[in-house]
């Protein structure tokens, strides 16, 4: 073969590639045009951003579960979720399965009046001799249904339990060693295992088996699960409230970002969790809808209070006055979380906002650390994870801290690790030579700072990480766990916020909006002061 | 053949026992406590201490592994430390849903990938050979997730023609038709790097073969084009590209973990990652076992195969 027609060929080659690539760019082109309308089926479909854990509700950890069980299952006292943030920073407590409930004086005696004519999905009537029956699987290390599991998840709404005692068909009474003025919201809670009421029937049926065949009183039931694929459940026509307008709900764990997106634009769902925070403004220019809130959601870090710098409050205040909250929000996380100016989120009772402790104030925090004799700044390192639920992008928002803190002379070193590494490592609390650890958490509830700074529940023995300890705090938090008057609670909680924010103890950084992107034709979803949502008036209009 | 079949099954009995025990070790070694991440940030020691009781992790490593070893022996694979369920209940549906895609990627790559190879061979150097060479080139450098991104992005967002995820329709689940729509997508991203990797094979094959002489006294004796290329140049390619493609499978089994994310397809791939990052043990062992046996068992059938096509091997093993 001569070199001439190898030449030609060559072009000729060269050309067909580039048609080739021609034909495959018009048809990208296309991916402009409008289809046809959806067909939903009256199917509510919403992408989820993992597997979720099991559907037992007392069982199950973590917000993406409790999202879907709570659907299905209902705790005594509810929170009112069909109040957006904008109109309810914290959602008012409504009655659940508890139609009312009465406290003694001495706050040490509730007696639940349990909800009349409510059956479980199986046909069993709920009573008071049901809801025993759970209490006593979460609790009674005596009873045959008590589960360990349960037990562990739920350890802090039952901490302070006594006794339980069926009074009568739908009176139960519940007595506790010492008042709890946290209680009742606990009893909503459902990030760390929740406190809903599964069938009697179904529990002695299916023992520990019980998430693969849920049974509650929730707006929808269980129809099927296929892992990885699908949780399905179907509305409950003889709910006893609002029963849904929608068929039923599909839960599709999609974990790739960019596949729910592509899910949402194809129609194929029609809500998705956790979108990229770069794909929002396009969706939104799409028509998508945008719904956000300020769930209480808090990315933060601890101090280790054994190391030989952070132990300083100087040095504490200096590093919460060196992190530029604002540009993280806007600049790195494009608005997606508001700049955390609370020990608390702001959807917490007792929140206390504290501008001149977390906003940005480079002069004072180098003036500090120089009252400190650290005026040439310090080395030490932080730890977080990789990935994980409600952590954003923890090793981004690492590196700007870390250049934050290197504008006051303090060299951040970061360590890493793939999530349930990390969760395992922070739980045995901070080693030496680790001066920050970062977690991102919340509730609604004010007890929560009692489990996350409480000189009691130092690690390992709880989720105290960095061994904080001040009497005035756990006096304060102590005065709020048994103040009998609301009101009182309240302002010790204040109190509590406040002495953590004086000692410098965390840093909070930035809390969640939790956006959703929603198709054009979905209404009647509400994004509430919760991580989790309500259903029932979800809408499909077409 | 029986005694290579049987020596065959005998190592594949040691490589199973050796996965399994390098796999304990492994989740062994790395951080992070599947009782800590079943209680979450608020667990207490106490809390804790109870649940790894419970679940058996406060034995001793060689007690649990044997303990393990002892199950499999029955055909236990054992429970989920996370989500308490046996572990072949979990598995089973996951690894059909791996087989079927790795399946129709397979189907794929040996339809298109063999006769392209064998049309370029003999058509080298010319453009058709050159471009098919040149995008198969470029169809084996490409990030799969990528790829998965770009048909997602034209042939369900843009064209509407086939979903974007999943294996049914979430709203009107259906049968075969459904699954076969849903199967495309991550068939055609999961088949492009063996495919061009075979398609390239084939070519260089079937180019050594057609310049060997009995190819020439094949035309010179004037046989048709066809029955040269198909019935006899090819024939003798076979047993290289059968093992090459035995080795892919290996590849697609593996391979398919990120097309499985990209499509939300349910399968091992997805259920490995979750229960690796779970630390869940028993599912993580059993998951490496089932990929272990399928590479092992389809390379025996490869080597069964080239052994039945070329008659020199046939009869040494047969003899």
């Amino acid at each position: 073969m001569t070199h001439g027609p190898r030449r030609t060929q060559r072009r000729l080659s060269l050309r067909l590639v580039a048609v080739c690539f021609i034909a495959l760019l018009s048809v990208s082109a296309l991916a402009g045009c409008s289809r046809g309308p959806v067909r939903t089926g009256n199917v509510f479909v919403i992408a989820i951003e993992s597997e979720a854990d099991v559907l037992d509700p007392q069982v199950a950890g973590g917000w993406v579960t409790w999202r879907i069980n709570r659907q299905i299952f209902e705790p005594l006292v509810d929170e009112d979720l069909t109040i957006p943030s904008a109109e309810a920073t914290v959602p008012p407590l409504r009655p659940g399965l508890a139609q009312s409930w009465d406290v003694s004086k001495d706050g040490l005696e509730y007696t639940f009046h349990i909800r009349h004519g409510v059956r479980f999905h199986d046909g069993t009537p709920l009573n008071a001799e049901a809801v025993e029956y759970n209490i006593r699987r979460m609790w009674d290390k005596n009873s045959p249904q008590y589960s360990v599991k349960a037990a562990g998840q739920t350890n802090f709404v039952w901490k302070f339990l006594d006794s339980l005692q069926t009074i009568d068909d739908y009176t139960l009474k519940v007595r506790l060693k010492q008042p709890f003025s946290e209680f009742l919201r606990m009893l909503t809670q459902g990030g760390n295992g929740s406190t809903a009421i599964i069938s009697p029937t179904a529990l002695k049926t299916y023992g520990e088996d019980i998430a693969d065949h849920p049974v509650g009183t929730g707006p929808f039931k269980f129809k099927e699960r296929i892992r990885g694929e699908r949780i399905d459940l179907v509305r409950n026509d003889d709910y006893w409230g609002t029963v849904p307008s929608i068929d039923g709900v599909v839960f599709r764990p999609l974990p790739d970002p960019s596949a729910r997106t592509a899910a949402l634009r194809s129609g194929d769902v029609d809500m998705i969790a956790v979108p990229n925070p770069d794909s929002i403004d396009n969706l939104v220019n799409e028509g998508y809808q945008l719904s956000e809130g300020i769930p209480p959601h808090i990315w933060y870090l601890s101090f280790n209070m054994k190391d030989k710098y952070t132990s300083k409050r100087a040095v504490r205040e200096a590093i919460n006055l060196a992190i530029d909250r604002d540009g993280m929000a806007q600049d790195l996380l494009r608005g997606s979380v508001n700049p955390a100016l609370g020990v608390q989120a702001l959807s917490a009772g007792g929140y206390v906002e504290r501008k001149d402790a977390y906003q940005r104030n480079l002069d004072k925090a180098r003036q500090l650390l120089a009252s400190a004799g650290l005026a040439n700044g310090f080395e030490t390192t932080l730890i977080t994870s990789t990935d994980g639920s409600g952590q954003i992008m923890p090793a981004q928002m690492a590196e700007f801290i870390q250049q934050n803190l290197a504008e006051i002379g303090i060299n951040l070193k970061i360590q890493t690790q793939e999530w349930i590494s990390y969760l395992g490592v922070w739980a045995r609390g901070m080693q030496d030579g680790v001066g920050m650890a970062q977690m991102s958490w919340g509730m609604t509830s004010p007890y929560w700072l009692y489990i996350a700074t409480s000189s009691e529940l130092q690690a390992p023995n709880g989720p105290n990480v960095g061994y904080y300890a001040n009497p005035a705090l756990d006096k304060a938090m102590d005065n709020a766990i048994t103040a009998l008057d609301p009101k009182e609670a309240d302002k010790f909680w204040r109190q509590a916020n406040n002495i953590v924010t004086d000692d410098s103890a965390l840093v909070p950084i930035v809390n969640d909006k939790a956006p959703y992107v929603l198709a054009p034709y979905v209404s009647g979803f509400v994004s509430a002061s919760e991580e989790w949502y309500d259903l029932t008036h979800v809408r499909l209009n077409q | 053949m029986t005694r290579v079949i049987g020596s065959r099954l005998f190592s594949t009995i040691l490589v199973l026992f050796g996965v399994s025990l390098i796999v304990f070790l492994l989740l062994q070694m790395v951080p992070g406590d599947p009782a800590v991440t079943i209680l979450g940030s608020g667990a207490t020691a106490e809390t804790v201490a109870a649940l790894r009781t419970e679940l058996g992790l406060d034995r001793s490593l060689p007690v649990q592994f044997f303990d393990y070893l002892g199950g499999l022996l029955h055909g236990d694979l054992g429970r989920s430390l996370t989500i308490n369920t046996p572990v072949t209940d979990i598995m089973l549906p996951r690894f059909a849903n791996t087989l079927i895609l790795t399946a129709a990627a397979l189907v794929l790559c040996i339809l298109v990938a063999v006769p392209l190879g064998v049309i370029a061979a003999h058509k080298q150097y010319s453009i058709f050979d050159r471009a098919s060479m040149m995008i198969s080139l470029a169809g084996a450098s490409v990030p799969v997730y990528w790829f998965g991104l770009l048909l997602i992005g034209i042939f369900a967002i843009g064209l509407g023609w086939l979903p974007t995820s999943g294996m049914y329709n979430p709203r009107f689940p259906g049968g075969v038709g459904d699954l076969s729509a849903h199967l495309i997508l991550p068939a055609i991203a999961a088949a492009l790097v063996p495919l061009a990797v075979i398609a390239r094979m084939t070519r260089s094959v079937m180019i050594d073969i057609l310049q060997q002489d009995y190819i020439r006294t094949l035309r010179a004796s004037g046989l048709a084009t066809t029955s040269v290329l198909w019935r006899h140049a090819l024939r003798n390619a076979l047993p290289p590209i059968v093992n090459i493609i035995g080795l892919q499978v290996g590849y697609l089994l593996g391979g398919v973990v990120f097309v499985e994310v990209v499509f939300g397809w349910p399968g091992l791939g997805q259920q490995l990652y979750t229960s690796i990052t779970q630390r869940d043990i028993p599912v993580v062992q059993a998951g490496v076992l089932f990929i272990a046996l399928a590479f092992v068992i389809i390379n025996l059938f490869a080597d069964v195969a080239v052994g039945l096509l070329d008659p020199r091997t046939r009869r040494k093993v047969g003899s």
